[in-house]
């Protein structure tokens, strides 16, 4: 989701490789609720000293690659002050699997010092923390564990242009709950206010159950 | 080489032909007409019938008659050398027996049997009905016999007819497992003659076909003796490598044998060729570590020489014909399927090079087909190159080739649009889906050519998922009604492509747009499709339908209304226990239902447990819970998760009966299942049992 521009936004930089380890890992655990096609609905909490806000959020998965830890959706923010629409945005998400991503980022702007910071916020991540301060959580199988940590990283603006007055150079840290499908997320950029947290749940239409489509490419 | 208008003599044909005229000089004063030589050649021997004359050309009072048959030999090879009109028009003279029946007497003279078998090669060579002529008149045997002539000119003009007989793939396979005929090879491969070894190169590659085959010359040492020969002429050089790749390819043992035999001297010896002078020795060495490198991947792991295979097949396709045509294939070949080559060919700017060739040269030319298919490939599985691609002039010539008159240009830039599209990022983007491109692919589904139409089968499944809110952009383009249409082929591959199309565009449309399509379709197609013949084509179909019913409450109207049609189709596939991937769609499809009102969830309940006088068969539920594949307990949990949500009376009452056919049961011994989707699953329905059933459940 985007965010007001502060001052002068730092463009983020651009994604280098070296993420990959050589080490064998299983992927993630596949997860029927994180899957193309899924929709989540919740809030962006984007307050500040000077004011109490949250903004509505809808989250759409369009694609989902566990094998190269990618996945990839758009964000629209609903009540944006400045928008006279909602303001979509188009994301792609690294997950961390410690075969293609491990918890630290090494990109964005975000130190490993950023990344224990936020991914401590999230208490799934508690048991993790010793391993991930050794290095980088390298090491560990996450593939039975019930969260999945990502990062959501905005591309660029759908239905708006990048003179709306928003900034996406940010991203996010994200934990996925497989048990229910609920998303927890840190908005980090150095220029905007910290923690901003996202909070989303699955929706699951008229509340009769959970539905589901797929799509196949060739 | 000149060529003629008809066509132009083959390297290895003019090599004959130069070898031949050289034995056999002086100039001819008979008449040179096709007719009258044919005529002459025939009198001349005594494979004329009626002719009244003895088999021995070169006897006593033969000597004119011989020397008269030399010169109609020589004047017909130095007709129809390169020539494939005058090849044709002495094989309607029937001129072929006359020359091989030459080659058959015991008596003819060196300078005949040099004659003959330079033009017997030449009728062979790159004209099929010339070979198939050549190899009916019996010549491969008396050429065979005559390599063991006394006279060094008529070995080498007969290894060379060989060989042009040998490069036809009418010629009879030559089999090795033979003991006889390996010797023979061996003994080839040991002449001192380069003409002989060469022919033996050739009838390797033209013979080893299957794994005891290369297995048998792998033992005899074939491959050490051919890669020794890599010293030799150019020819004999490229013979040889072609050779090695044939021995080697796809046999896991014998690559892996060559590669470290002799501590790896064969394998170093190709890799050096890599860099030789001649373009074409270079594409063979390639394309024999290519094959080296699929047969055996562990014995091809340097990244340097890979990176020196990209680079070297780039740079020839700068080469003007033959080589500069077939070296994006070897590219697509050596990428294939592989993510880290094809990294590694984008850090080499391939797409750039490629594009760059595709714009310098015209779309009527083979090379436009190959370079097409490496830039496909290339856009495969990396996005980077799928930007690239479609960021250069290229991709407006990509979308020129889809309207082309030939039919490989059309497959091949279906092919590069399909896996351009082979990507969220792409269809999320919606450039793709505009009328520039979907209205030639739709075209396409028109094609005479099979092949054609499922290339843009391929293309439209992919550019139909379109993650943009305008989706209904497709919809305006008539592709629904083609892909019905294609939808009730006879070809099981046209059906599976056009539902599986369908199945993509059915993905997150609006209720309107859903509506359309099923009306097109009709649920007697929908029911018909459910149970076709062929398993792809029924989980496409039930996908198809899971896609419809999701997020539409209204349409699973489709699905139960109707007389039930289309439930009881998929009620029927899954009591049938079909293919897992069957399965999965199928109770993902119910699951669907079974998230809408109370009537639906009664009807899934009806094809789960079904109300019936015999309850001896037990439920395909308990079968799916008990399956291996973890994706149809999930589905299934999905779906008995769906039957007791939210809570209420009813859903009590659906708990109950689960409970009674054993299904819920199931479920509790699941608890601890290794997949830890259907774990956190099984603990929802369980805790729903819990909130529906109280104190009457556990």
């Amino acid at each position: 989701m985007p965010v007001r521009v502060v001052d002068t936004a730092t463009p983020s930089s651009q994604p280098s490789p070296g993420q990959e380890t050589n080490s064998v890992h299983p992927s993630p655990p596949s997860c029927s609720l994180l899957s193309a096609g899924r929709c989540f609905a919740g809030t962006q909490n984007v307050s500040s000293l000077q004011k109490d806000e949250a903004w509505k959020v809808n989250v759409r998965i369009h694609g989902c690659d566990l094998e190269q830890g990618y996945l990839c959706g758009t964000m629209e923010a609903l009540n944006v002050p400045l928008a006279d629409t909602p303001v979509v945005t188009f994301w792609e998400g690294e997950i961390v699997d410690a075969k293609n991503y491990t918890f630290f980022t090494g990109k964005w702007e975000a130190s490993p010092e950023d990344d224990i910071r936020h991914w401590s916020k999230f208490p799934s991540f508690t048991p993790l923390l010793s391993q991930v301060e050794t290095d980088g959580g390298k090491s560990l199988d996450l593939s039975n564990y019930p969260h999945i940590f990502m990062r959501w990283k905005e591309q660029y603006f759908v239905n708006v242009g990048v003179d709306c007055g928003l900034t996406i150079a940010g991203f996010y840290y994200v934990c996925f709950s497989c048990s229910d499908g609920s998303i927890s997320g840190f908005y980090y950029d150095p220029s905007s206010s910290p923690f901003q947290k996202l909070e989303l749940k699955c929706t699951n239409e008229k509340n009769s159950g959970f539905t589901f489509s797929s799509y196949e490419l060739q | 080489m000149p060529a003629t208008a008809s066509g132009g003599a083959r390297p290895e044909e003019a090599a004959a032909a130069a070898a031949a005229s050289a034995s056999a000089p002086g100039p001819s004063c008979m008449g040179t007409r096709p007719e009258e030589l044919a005529a002459r050649l025939a009198a001349s021997g005594p494979a004329a019938p009626g002719a009244g004359r003895g088999g021995s050309g070169a006897g006593a009072g033969g000597e004119e008659s011989e020397h008269e048959r030399v010169r109609a030999l020589r004047e017909i090879k130095n007709q129809i050398i390169g020539n494939r009109t005058k090849k044709l028009l002495y094989l309607r003279l029937g001129a072929v027996p006359a020359v091989v029946a030459a080659l058959a007497e015991p008596g003819a003279s060196p300078a005949a049997l040099v004659q003959a078998a330079a033009a017997a090669g030449s009728f062979a060579c790159s004209v099929d009905d010339g070979a198939r002529a050549v190899l009916a008149a019996g010549a491969v045997g008396h050429l065979t016999r005559l390599l063991a002539h006394h006279d060094e000119k008529v070995v080498d003009a007969s290894a060379r007819a060989l060989r042009m007989i040998y490069q036809s793939k009418l010629a009879p396979k030559f089999d090795v497992n033979n003991g006889k005929n390996m010797d023979f090879i061996l003994s080839l491969l040991n002449s001192e003659s380069e003409n002989v070894t060469e022919l033996a190169a050739t009838i390797i590659s033209h013979s080893c076909e299957n794994s005891s085959e290369q297995l048998s010359l792998c033992s005899a040492g074939v491959p050490q003796k051919l890669v020794s020969l890599f010293g030799g002429s150019m020819n004999l050089r490229d013979a040889c490598l072609d050779s090695v790749t044939a021995v080697i390819r796809n046999n896991r043992e014998v690559a892996s044998r060559f590669a470290s035999t002799d501590h790896g001297k064969g394998f170093r010896s190709v890799v050096g060729l890599i860099h030789d002078r001649s373009p074409r020795t270079r594409l063979l060495a390639c394309l024999c570590l290519i094959a080296l490198g699929h047969a055996s991947p562990c014995h091809f792991q340097d990244k340097q020489i890979k990176t020196k295979l990209i680079m070297v097949l780039l740079e020839l396709i700068e080469e003007p014909g033959q080589v500069g045509d077939e070296a994006p294939l070897a590219l697509t070949t050596l990428m294939k399927d592989s993510l880290e080559l094809q990294k590694q060919a984008l850090t080499t700017s391939a797409v750039e090079k490629l594009s760059n060739h595709l714009l310098a040269n015209s779309l009527e030319s083979r090379r436009a087909v190959t370079i097409l298919l490496a830039l496909s490939e290339l856009c495969s599985k990396l996005e980077e190159s799928r930007s690239q691609l479609m960021s250069v002039e290229a991709s407006t010539l990509i979308l020129e080739a889809l309207k082309h008159d030939w039919a490989d240009i059309r497959v091949a830039a279906c092919s590069c649009l399909k896996n351009i599209s082979r990507s969220p990022k792409v269809l999320s983007g919606g450039r793709l889906s505009c009328d520039t491109v979907i209205g030639p692919l739709v075209q396409l589904l028109q094609d005479s050519s099979t092949s054609v139409q499922v290339a843009a089968l391929g293309a439209i499944c992919n550019i139909a998922v379109n993650l943009t809110p305008r989706k209904s952009v497709l919809l305006h383009s008539g592709v629904v009604s083609q892909l019905v249409h294609l939808s009730k082929s006879m070809d099981p591959t046209l059906r599976l492509k056009s539902v599986w199309a369908l199945r993509n565009i059915m993905f997150l449309l609006s209720p309107k747009d859903k509506d359309f399509i099923v009306k097109e379709l009709t649920l007697s197609t929908l029911s018909s499709l459910i149970c076709d013949s062929e398993h792809f084509v029924q989980e496409q179909t039930l996908a198809l339908v899971h896609n419809l019913v999701d997020g539409y409450v209204d349409s699973a109207n489709y699905v139960i209304g109707e007389d039930g049609m289309v439930i009881d189709a998929i009620a029927r596939q899954l009591n049938n226990a079909s293919a897992p991937g069957v399965c999965i769609q199928g109770m993902f499809v119910l699951a669907n239902i079974a998230a809408g009102n109370e009537m639906n969830k009664e009807a899934v309940m009806n094809v789960l447990l079904p109300h019936r006088a015999d309850r001896v068969r037990p439920s395909f539920v308990v079968n799916f819970l008990q399956s291996k594949d973890k994706q149809l307990r999930v589905a299934t949990l999905w779906c008995l998760l769906n039957l007791i949500y939210p809570k209420c009376e009813a859903s009590s009452g659906r708990v109950v009966r689960l409970q009674n056919a054993g299904v819920i049961l199931q479920v509790k011994s699941m608890i601890n299942d290794p997949c830890l989707d259907c774990k956190l699953r099984v603990r929802m329905v369980l805790e729903h049992c819990v909130d529906n059933a109280d104190d009457c459940f556990m």
